[in-house]
């Protein structure tokens, strides 16, 4: 895709399928180690081993409306094409996790583009289930945890409530400019 | 034009035969898989170096008439094999996407 975070949205979706109802998403930057990774976790319906062989097969799909599948691929696809790796851990009834490692100095490399309104977006769309996001970058990080949100919200507040998005996108600009800031 | 006749008319080599006979109505250029599939036309003849299974994929979800592999790209197996199953052409030729662009258009019949 043309900016990571699309994909991310994409295969965060597999997970929302699965019945997942906590979906962490961890994405880490090191500079100095050159590498960025992207790592989904979910608590789904999970996948017996040969599932997960056949995720990377864009001809593999859960969808019966087309008989492709190009988001799992195209995340393995462009994570290899920078030097990095990819893999996929599920156990059945458990969850499964996802991890693409890269390398951002590569030629091939894809920015990672608006992973804060990806997140804002999921989080938006699925009021009802909840998101682990941890954003870490060179030895700082900061997480947004919809769990803690819901405490402090109480019952009545959903989070797809517009001043709550807001919020959410607010304080996800802020951290991440705050990861950003010279040391 | 059919994807045989196409063919013919690049010199091409016919690296998966697939379905020749299916008409080409236009064309796209592109290697960055993931934007070639939202915007690969139905029916085109498509240039790119990227002979890999998720080429094949996009091809077939677009249903692209057929893949032309310009600059001697290379076609991975699993995707040779994999475009034979799906039906679809794969023409490998010399020329980059550029000049083989300006021949397909030539070709047919499109001037700018």
């Amino acid at each position: 895709m043309r900016e990571l975070a699309l994909n991310v949205m994409d295969v965060a979706q597999n997970s929302i399928s699965a019945g997942a109802s906590l979906i962490t998403l961890t994405v880490a930057e090191d500079s100095a180690a050159d590498r960025l990774s992207i790592t989904l976790e979910d608590n789904g319906c999970g996948m017996t081993e040969e599932q997960v062989r056949s995720v990377v097969d864009p001809f593999y799909t859960t969808r019966t409306t087309r008989k492709v599948g190009l988001g799992v691929p195209l995340f393995k696809m462009e994570a290899e094409m920078t030097g990095g790796s990819f893999s996929i851990r599920s156990q059945k009834g458990k969850g499964t996790v996802l991890e693409a490692v890269f390398v951002p100095s590569h030629v091939d490399m894809i920015p990672l583009g608006d992973i804060s309104g990806t997140v804002r977006l999921l989080v938006t769309c699925n009021p009802t289930l909840d998101f682990l996001y941890r954003r870490s970058r060179d030895g700082r990080e900061f997480t947004m945890d919809t769990r803690e949100l819901r405490q402090i919200l109480g019952e009545d507040v959903p989070l797809n409530d517009p001043e709550v998005s807001e919020w959410i996108a607010g304080y996800l600009e802020e951290q991440t400019a705050l990861l950003k800031e010279e040391m | 034009m059919t994807v045989q006749e196409l063919a013919g008319g690049l010199g091409a080599e016919i690296l998966v035969e697939g379905d020749l006979s299916r008409p080409v109505e236009t064309a796209y250029v592109g290697d960055l898989l993931s934007w070639v599939m939202a915007r690969l036309p139905e029916g085109a003849a498509w240039m790119t170096v990227m002979g890999n299974l998720n080429a094949v994929a996009v091809c077939s979800l677009k249903d692209g008439a057929c893949i032309i592999l310009t600059e001697n790209a290379a076609l991975d197996d699993n995707a040779r094999q994999r475009a034979g199953m799906e039906d679809i052409p794969v023409l490998r030729v010399e020329p980059g996407s550029y000049e083989t662009a300006l021949r397909v258009a030539a070709l047919l019949g499109e001037t700018a």
